[in-house]
């Protein structure tokens, strides 16, 4: 008897569940190798990604069909970013004593990060559908991609641009922090959370508790004032 | 414990879908599950046993939860390459900046308060 290899293949990678599969194989190889090396470049987010998108290219599979078939795990940041309100609670009575150099800090930074952002790729020569996707590059992506769509700019390019934003912020804002000089858990925490958004505030909840709330608290506000602020300010000025 | 602590997370999501629908389209659902969360937290004054449970695993997970759109980059593959160097030098510079302006910031400010309290 002949043996149908190719419909067997077929049906393994066309499988609802092929996307989940690769995605939590890939996570936990991952894992094993920074907790084996402990080197910063091998962020998981990062290694996963690229082990996933190697997978999906050999596999001849597309972006679309893959993002079906892991919607059982995406389906999950939801619940996952409203949970970020039990540390940020937990450590109310820190940020409240903390809550000036906290809204300093979140105004005028965040102010900063998204203005330079923009200048930047302007005056590198970027096109004006590239600057107004990459102008909410600091906050976490639903919320970049609402807004990115609001002032004229490419929802999924955003998204792009949020991750690659994300975890170069994770991957080398601790270290660069602290060669700065920058020791206490709240302000790494801010400066994560405020630049990295969900991936600065994964890696900062490694940092400790502390760290991760500030990051939960920076992420969640930069994500409120940006979607309220961003287009009202490119109104405005346009 | 676990189920019980997922279930008001979820709810607290769906609340904030359909006030997004509602009310605030600016703010995505899940922002605003969180604000709905935290105000309850507020209003009872401490985190039950469940809820803790349940956002302490989820939140185990979230590099994990981050992987899909993360892999979103290979869509736009092409028009990245178009304006590759613009776009690498602006996300790298403005983070670098950035990112060391608000941690610097916040430093300064923490240290200022504290010698404050001190004096």
């Amino acid at each position: 008897m002949s043996l149908d290899w190719h419909a067997a293949w077929q049906a393994l990678i066309h499988h609802p569940l092929f996307g989940v599969g690769i995605t939590l194989g890939a996570y936990q190889l991952a894992i094993a190798a920074y907790e084996k090396t402990r080197w910063v470049f091998l962020q998981p987010v990062l290694l996963s990604m690229l082990a996933v998108i190697g997978i999906l290219l050999a596999c001849g599979l597309t972006f679309a069909e893959y993002k079906d078939s892991a919607a059982a795990l995406t389906l999950f940041l939801g619940p996952t970013t409203v949970a970020l309100a039990v540390p940020l609670f937990l450590n109310l009575r820190r940020i409240r004593q903390l809550f000036w150099p906290t809204l300093i800090t979140l105004l005028v930074a965040g102010v900063v990060a998204t203005v330079l952002g923009i200048t930047l790729a302007w005056v590198f020569g970027a096109e004006q559908i590239m600057l107004m996707s990459m102008a909410p590059k600091s906050v976490t992506s639903p919320i970049a991609m609402l807004v990115a769509n609001q002032i004229g700019g490419i929802a999924a390019l955003a998204a792009v641009f949020v991750m690659i934003t994300g975890i170069i912020g994770a991957i080398i804002g601790p270290a660069l922090l602290k060669r700065c000089g920058v020791h206490h858990p709240a302000a790494l925490g801010m400066a994560l959370g405020l630049t990295a958004h969900a991936v600065g505030t994964a890696r900062a909840l490694q940092e400790g508790e502390e760290c991760g709330a500030f990051s939960a608290l920076a992420m969640s506000l930069m994500g409120v004032f940006t979607a309220v602020l961003l287009p009202l300010a490119i109104l405005l000025w346009l | 414990m676990l189920l019980r602590g997922l279930s008001w997370l979820v709810l607290c999501q769906l609340l904030g879908a359909a006030l997004n629908v509602l009310l605030i389209p600016i703010l995505p659902g899940p922002i605003i599950g969180m604000l709905l969360l935290f105000v309850f937290l507020l209003l009872r004054g401490e985190v039950g046993e469940p809820l803790h449970l349940a956002s302490t695993s989820l939140l185990k997970y979230l590099p994990l939860l981050l992987v899909p759109p993360a892999v979103g980059v290979m869509a736009y593959a092409e028009d990245i390459f178009a304006d590759f160097w613009a776009i690498a030098g602006a996300l790298l510079l403005s983070l670098l900046i950035s990112i060391v302006f608000a941690g610097w910031l916040m430093q300064k400010l923490i240290d200022r308060q504290q010698r404050r309290e001190d004096a």
